[in-house]
């Protein structure tokens, strides 16, 4: 990754961080609250051929900025990017002094940069996953990422204020929207019966700092916590699906940060061969890299991804992709808090990245304990509901038979009428398989109950402003997926001559945020910038 | 019955005799109804409707996307137990029950083998064959898991149906013995003779394959053990004390015993009485002889006889036996427990010189078999202490 991206994916770190910094006060768990603009607007480069001089601002309402920070971070930043060919600058709106004092004050930060659209278009891709993995740990946090390539615009709002999320005992919060992590479509609404997924947290550890790394700067002590998922949630999966078919790794460092940046390369080789952290013949599991990379979909590429394969050896057999996920989170943190100066914060980033392989390997015994407690508990209620679930089936198949014995070997007419009629059956066959079905119902019908139902989500729509009504009449507060709002645009339409894809999620926005204008000939909608404004809204939510 | 051997003088039964006259008056002054024979039989058509009406209820519940249940009468469970001095232990009417969901875990491999044990005694009864108890077990051992699943479930369909095994065509095997001045008519006619010193399985009264009892004995006398019962045989305690009836379940009595005890009953009011070892054990399998157990208490009224005697061996006839103390046996803890257990049971309120026995017990905190006899002679038993007890009556 290079250019656009990276630089955004290391202001925004940077933000977090400093947001996490003016908070550092608050009870641990408190989550971190803040709304970011991301915009990018590129045009047809004067200076370069076939490519885009692109703008990039990034702007954030009611942050505490201290300008004497800022000018030192643009300093360090500038270091860190020296392939970025770019003009970086700032800008601080002055509320009412000068900009060294500290007070509540939106400040803008605006770059330029040369590409080529083919590398824009993977930049704002790498930019969405980045956005996705920060939500998914700071919910709370709301990002509008808006890409304008020759006038077309593209939007996309990203949050989880609304999806349900689960505070872990090292006092991260979690999203554990299932749709964050699997395909939609992959799961059909009917068969589905619970929403969310339920990470099971491993016992935090100790990690060593090697010396060599320790010499290099990264000082302190990291506690590294794992939690693990299914996803989706085994509990409730009412079809007979029970295998597992891939493995999504995330690495978070200190704030609740993504430590790794998207990259065309793998992130750490201490990842290339995960079985030294987990014993997948434990678990009957056979796993390969799976170097699918591709950014362009609905939900989150993890850092590291591992697909399941046969474990008969024999390669062509990949285990039916419609198997649960087995999501593995693993939080480095420090232990005594944050550092004083929130740029060593920041630049610690860069050194656990680097080293990552390096400190993890020193502490390969205690990670692996910690990460195997946590995935054992996890693939233990897996294999506990495939197991209740074949007591049912295999019950329900014996209480079927039993009915079936009495009421094909009774001599009483009336009875056998009365049965036949409850069921709508012509004949004892036609009975018998509606006798099977009612049992299998009668126990997605308990899961349903237990859980409280889930809402039926309204069908994925692109037409988005047909439907933002029905949405909104269908969707309540707790079962929301989210906020995120999207657009498509028109696969007619062309950036620098590549055709470009849909950009965005498929989930539904239920508030009227947005005004719909009138189209330019094609599917998809023009969105001004001015709509970020909605006079409708309370005036601190406004962004710019 | 002329084919009795001769046994001591007619004075040797007048206690019994007139214990027995006792026993008719108290029966007559319940007004007890004993009907002859046994209780009334279920047809079976009645046991077909009452399993098809259990099942439209469940195909009635699936119609509706409920899950089904059985509900099932807590038949153990002390709280849904009532006491009667005439009848024993039986269930209240308002009991508390338990739910069998088809829906949970937990419980829906219990719901689907009632539902099966419900559909092979459909079948049973359709054709009137019969089953033990066993043979059901064998017919899916994976199914079932173990014996003790299988006669759980029996009982419950029993208590849920409110009809007898028996009449759900399900046997037990048995392994009570009977012996002594008892005969019979099989159903193909055969003449069944317990005299002298042949002793005939307790199985066939459970069928109601037997007919015409006939006995003249004076006593009925209900023997613990089997190691018991084989040296009264061997010593002809029947002969020497005949007329007179033995019967052993072997330790706890099965069911078909305990049907047996209580058609002799029903049908001669003979004085019934128990010979069991001075321990908590055998006075527990004494009153399931006398009350009934909790776990069959919802058939007491076809398994109980209030009106048995405790015999012997009476803890109070160790001290004054004098029997050596090197043969008696420290309760255990379980004994305790097991004592405290019976000494709260509400049957034992109306036994005064039962809860003394067992006081003395308790205080001396020893127990002792019948074997303890032997030890002031080989045949103590059946030449000295049985004979006088009868004699002179000493029974509680």
């Amino acid at each position: 990754m290079e250019g656009t991206a990276l630089a955004v994916c290391e202001i925004l770190r940077y933000l977090i961080i400093h947001w996490k910094c003016e908070t550092a006060g608050l009870p641990k768990g408190a989550l971190l609250e803040g709304e970011l603009v991301i915009s990018t607007e590129a045009l047809n480069s004067e200076h370069q051929a076939n490519a885009l001089h692109c703008v990039t601002t990034i702007a954030s309402a009611g942050s505490h900025c201290d300008g004497f920070v800022l000018k030192n971070f643009l300093k360090e930043i500038q270091s860190i990017l020296p392939g970025l060919s770019a003009k970086l600058m700032w800008t601080l709106e002055e509320t009412s002094s000068s900009p060294n004092t500290s007070g509540v004050s939106p400040f803008q930060m605006i770059f330029e940069v040369d590409e080529k659209p083919r590398t824009l278009m993977t930049d704002c891709l790498a930019i969405k996953n980045f956005l996705h993995k920060i939500t998914m740990v700071h919910p709370k946090i709301r990002f509008h990422f808006s890409v304008k390539v020759n006038g077309t615009l593209s939007e996309e709002i990203f949050g989880a204020e609304n999806e349900p999320i689960l505070n872990q005992p090292n006092g991260i919060a979690l999203v554990v929207n299932y749709q964050r992590y699997v395909s939609r479509p992959k799961f059909g609404v009917t068969e589905l019966l619970c929403g969310r997924i339920h990470p099971v947290p491993g016992q935090p550890v100790t990690l060593s700092i090697p010396d060599d790394v320790a010499a290099v700067g990264l000082l302190g002590e990291l506690i590294l916590t794992p939690a693990a998922a299914l996803c989706p949630c085994p509990k409730a999966f009412s079809n007979q699906m029970n295998r597992i078919s891939s493995v999504s790794v995330f690495l978070y460092g200190p704030s609740g940060l993504p430590l790794i940046l998207p990259s065309r390369e793998q992130p750490t080789t201490v990842f290339a061969d995960i079985s030294c952290f987990i014993d997948w013949k434990k678990y009957h599991l056979c796993v390969v890299p799976n170097l699918d990379s591709n950014l362009d979909r609905d939900w989150v590429l993890p850092d590291v991804s591992y697909r399941v394969e046969s474990c008969d050896g024999d390669q062509s057999q990949i285990i039916d992709p419609q198997g649960h996920t087995l999501l593995l989170f693993l939080f480095v943190d420090f232990h005594s808090g944050f550092p004083v100066q929130q740029m060593e914060l920041w630049g610690v980033y860069a050194l656990l990245t680097t080293h990552l392989n390096a400190i993890l390997l020193e502490s390969h015994r205690v990670v692996q304990d910690s990460v195997r407690i946590a995935v054992d508990q996890a693939l233990e209620q897996h294999h506990q509901v495939a197991k209740a679930h074949q007591k049912l089936q295999a019950s329900h198949a014996v209480a079927v038979n039993s009915i079936m014995s009495v009421v094909v070997g009774s001599t009483n007419s009336t009875f056998r009428k009365m049965c036949l009629q409850a069921f709508q059956a012509a004949d004892t066959r036609e009975f018998g398989t509606k006798l099977h079905k009612a049992f299998n119902e009668i126990t997605q019908h308990r899961f349903l109950h237990c859980l409280g139902g889930v809402k039926q989500l309204p069908p994925e729509k692109h037409d988005v402003a047909q439907n933002t009504e029905d949405a909104c009449e269908s969707c309540s507060p707790e079962h929301l997926p989210g906020e995120v709002f999207a657009l498509r645009v028109s696969p007619g339409l062309s950036w620098g001559g590549v055709q470009v894809k849909t950009v965005t999620s498929a989930f539904h926005c239920p508030t009227a945020f947005f005004h719909s204008s009138v189209p330019l000939g094609f599917s998809g909608f023009l969105v001004p910038l001015w709509a970020f404004w909605d006079s409708s809204r309370h005036p601190s939510q406004k962004l710019l | 019955m002329a084919f009795a051997p001769m046994g001591p003088e007619a004075s040797f039964f007048k206690v019994l005799d007139q214990h027995r006259a006792f026993l008719l008056a108290d029966l007559r002054r319940v007004g007890e109804e004993t009907p002859r024979g046994g209780t009334r039989p279920y047809f079976s058509t009645e046991v077909l409707a009452a399993i098809e009406n259990i099942i439209q209820d469940i195909i009635a519940s699936l119609a509706r996307n409920e899950a089904p249940a059985f509900t099932i009468d807590n038949r153990s469970s002390w709280e849904n137990i009532k006491f009667e001095d005439s009848v024993g232990l039986q269930m209240v009417s308002q009991c508390t029950t338990r739910k069998i969901k088809s829906d949970s875990p937990k419980s829906v491999q219990n719901f689907a083998l009632i539902l099966k044990i419900l559909s092979m005694v459909y079948k049973l009864v359709q054709s009137n064959t019969y089953a033990t108890k066993r043979d059901i077990y064998y017919t899916d051992i994976q199914l079932f898991g173990n014996q003790t699943v299988v006669d759980n479930i029996i009982n419950d369909i029993s208590c849920m149906l409110k009809v007898p095994r028996r009449s759900l065509h399900i046997l037990s095997t048995s392994k009570g013995l009977i012996a002594g001045n008892l005969s019979y008519i099989e159903e193909d006619g055969t003449r069944v003779n317990c005299t002298g010193c042949s002793t005939v399985s307790t199985t066939d009264a459970l069928t109601g394959c037997i007919k015409y009892l006939i006995t003249d004995a004076k006593f009925l006398l209900i023997v613990e053990k089997d190691a018991t019962f084989q040296r009264l045989l061997d010593d002809n305690f029947c002969s020497k004390i005949s007329p007179c009836i033995m019967v052993t379940g072997k330790g706890v009595p099965d069911l078909n015993t305990r049907l047996l005890v209580k058609k002799l009953w029903d049908l001669f009011h003979i004085p019934v009485f128990t010979l069991v070892d001075a321990d908590p054990h055998g006075i527990e399998i004494m009153c399931i002889y006398k009350y009934g157990s909790l776990s069959m208490s919802f058939e007491a009224h076809n398994l109980t006889v209030p009106a048995i005697r405790w015999l012997g061996l009476l803890p109070s006839d160790i001290k004054r036996l004098n029997i050596p103390k090197n043969t008696l046996i420290p309760l255990t803890k379980r004994d305790q427990m097991k004592l405290d257990s019976i000494l709260k049971r509400p049957y034992i309120t109306c036994q005064p010189f039962w809860r003394k026995e067992m006081e003395v017990m308790a205080d001396s905190k020893m127990k002792a078999e019948i074997q303890a006899l032997t030890f002031i002679s080989s045949d103590y038993l059946s030449k000295v202490y049985l004979p006088n007890k009868l004699k002179f009556g000493g029974w509680i």
